[in-house]
């Protein structure tokens, strides 16, 4: 209870704070907006060569798409925002006001900051995957759509884990911001499903920057499609990640308190 | 009833990469860096009572901040024993943190584009105040502080000195009973100075709370504390009244006097200095023990309208405790 009151009270800050600024909404709209038909744009360019893509047809692909920017939306609404901040603190110093608060400073770091106009990209891409499913003809049965869910968690768990993960370098590096573009740079692949990309990359991204379990897998169960892996590992990933990246969070902590001035 | 702040024997030390001028210097540092060892505080022990203000003073560096970051909590120690309201601070248990806080003059935590009463919010959630506690309180520091309309601007609209007392504010919402207070007049004009100094009078009088507080401000501390503990280069060289600290550490007096019309000096027997002379002000320094003759002398043979004996200023005192000069 206490929890879901203080991130209520962190996300009606940002709503206000967002409000003040009613001129990048509507920029940051306008542009989220621009991405998406230009991602499916190219989508449309490869199917006009080829009915299949590594065994995905268009309509996969698209709901795959959506998966894409459903995730991306997540974390750049409530991750991102958080972690980023944390690392800015850090070097500034403000850091230590976090650890005075009587609440766990992993809740704090990860719940602060919201950037609300980023449920664009949520939306936008719940509407492409509707629309993929709706093409494709799919019956999407209340046992699949449960799975869907399952993977999705997973998949948003494992993106957050290692973005933390990431951030928590600050305590030993300070700065740390192109660290994260890496993150980014890994999570980009994630528009289309593994299968495309030769062998070696896609055994990085699937067993050590587990990408193809934040977009790959959750299309594959809705779609249909043979899945790449083992449903249940998606989930189970998930949590050995969180696991391990708030530990790994603790470790930087111990670090921070005994070593900063 | 046991003191409220606990220290024994504290000692925190870094390990800071060390780094000389220069490019080949620096790239070097890269592959192998060399490191040094900062004794930010060398074993200090003290207590504070209920209710008591205390100011820690020292130049900078000399460990006030970090002895400070210990209490709150922020930092382990590299050896001792601290006991703050029963607590371990590092141990960060929630029921510590909700009774204690430190308040930075040079770190902000308000959010920056809001109205300081939307991060008031947050903090109330955060800390789980109740709606008619936190009602209260912030009635109380409004009047304290005199806050007026501040909490409804956004902060980035604040001159600096309303942004801390906003900041105050903040940090007071959940009605600590030991306040940490880091330089928490740093670069206010002085007027507002007197504000944050009253204010913390003020508050330590309405809520009995215990107040730790550094500041570079001698006018801080001799409005605020009565009683001072001294740091340098992370050791304690003094702890006690303030005054106590001007007697033991100042052997001198400073007698100024103010004559009717021109004379000459009488021979002070090199008892007394002559600081300055300024048309009829004449200053002088002398011993401690000698100053009440060479008044005497002064009374006698010269045409006074007005003299003053007096204790040097703070500054000079601190001055003098820091450059390990006096008993």
């Amino acid at each position: 209870m206490r929890v879901l009151r203080i991130v209520s009270a962190f996300l009606r800050a940002a709503i206000l704070k967002e409000t003040a600024y009613r001129a990048e909404l509507v920029g940051n709209l306008f542009r989220s907006v621009i991405g998406i038909g230009v991602a499916i744009g190219g989508l449309a360019v490869v199917f006009s060569h080829t009915s299949e893509l590594s065994g995905w047809r268009l309509e996969q692909a698209m709901v795959l798409l959506g998966v894409y920017y459903l995730v991306q939306g997540i974390v750049q609404t409530a991750l991102s925002p958080s972690l980023n901040e944390v690392v800015s603190e850090v070097r500034k110093g403000t850091f230590d006001y976090v650890l005075l608060k009587p609440v766990p400073s992993l809740l704090l770091s990860s719940t602060r900051r919201f950037v609300v106009w980023h449920l664009a990209d949520v939306m936008l891409g719940g509407a492409i995957i509707a629309i993929g499913l709706i093409r494709l003809e799919a019956q999407i049965t209340f046992g699949v759509a449960a799975v869907f869910v399952g993977v999705m968690v997973g998949g948003v768990a494992i993106v957050f884990s290692i973005w933390l993960a990431l951030t928590t370098l600050v305590f030993w590096f300070v700065r740390v911001e192109n660290i994260t573009m890496i993150f980014q740079l890994f999570f980009d692949t994630g528009r289309y499903p593994v299968e495309i990309y030769p062998f070696w990359l896609r055994q990085l991204l699937t067993f050590v920057f587990p990408v193809a379990f934040i977009t790959t897998v959750p299309a594959q169960t809705i779609t249909g499609r043979e899945p790449l892996v083992a449903i249940w590992l998606a989930p189970l990933i998930g949590a050995l990640a969180l696991l391990a990246a708030s530990r790994f969070w603790r470790i930087g902590l111990s670090r921070y308190t005994s070593a900063s001035s | 009833m046991p003191p409220d702040v606990s220290v024994r024997d504290l000692v925190k030390h870094y390990v800071v990469p060390e780094r000389t001028g220069g490019l080949r210097a620096s790239f070097r540092s890269v592959i192998r860096r060399k490191h040094r060892l900062v004794r930010a505080v060398d074993g200090i022990s003290f207590e504070v009572d209920r209710g008591e203000v205390v100011g820690f003073l020292g130049p900078n560096g000399a460990g006030k901040t970090t002895a400070l970051k210990v209490l709150s909590g922020l930092l382990h120690p590299t050896d001792g024993q601290v006991d703050v309201l029963g607590f371990t601070p590092w141990d960060r248990r929630a029921e510590y943190l909700s009774r204690i806080t430190l308040i930075m003059g040079q770190r902000q935590q308000l959010f920056w584009d809001l109205p300081a009463a939307d991060s008031f919010l947050v903090n109330k959630a955060v800390f789980g105040i109740d709606d008619a506690v936190y009602a209260r309180t912030v009635d109380l520091l409004t009047e304290l502080l005199d806050l007026g309309d501040l909490l409804t601007k956004p902060v980035r609209q604040l001159s600096l000195g309303e942004r801390m007392k906003v900041e105050l504010a903040a940090g007071l919402l959940h009605r600590p009973r030991v306040l940490f207070l880091d330089e928490p007049t740093i670069g206010l004009d002085v007027t507002m100075q007197q504000r944050i100094r009253e204010f913390v009078t003020a508050y330590n009088a309405e809520t009995g709370a215990t107040v730790l507080l550094t500041s570079h401000y001698m006018a801080d501390v001799k409005a605020l504390a009565r009683r001072v503990i001294v740091i340098d280069q992370g050791k304690l060289l003094y702890d006690g009244a303030l005054d106590g600290l001007v007697r033991r550490y100042a052997p001198h007096k400073t007698i100024t006097v103010h004559l009717e019309r021109e004379a000459d000096l009488p021979d002070l027997n090199g008892q007394a200095e002559v600081l300055s002379v300024d048309g009829l002000q004449i200053t002088i320094r002398a011993g401690k023990d000698d100053a009440p003759e060479v008044t005497g002398r002064l009374l006698t043979q010269l045409p006074i309208a007005d003299l003053s004996v007096e204790d040097p200023p703070l500054e000079e005192v601190i001055d003098q405790v820091f450059r390990g000069e006096g008993p």
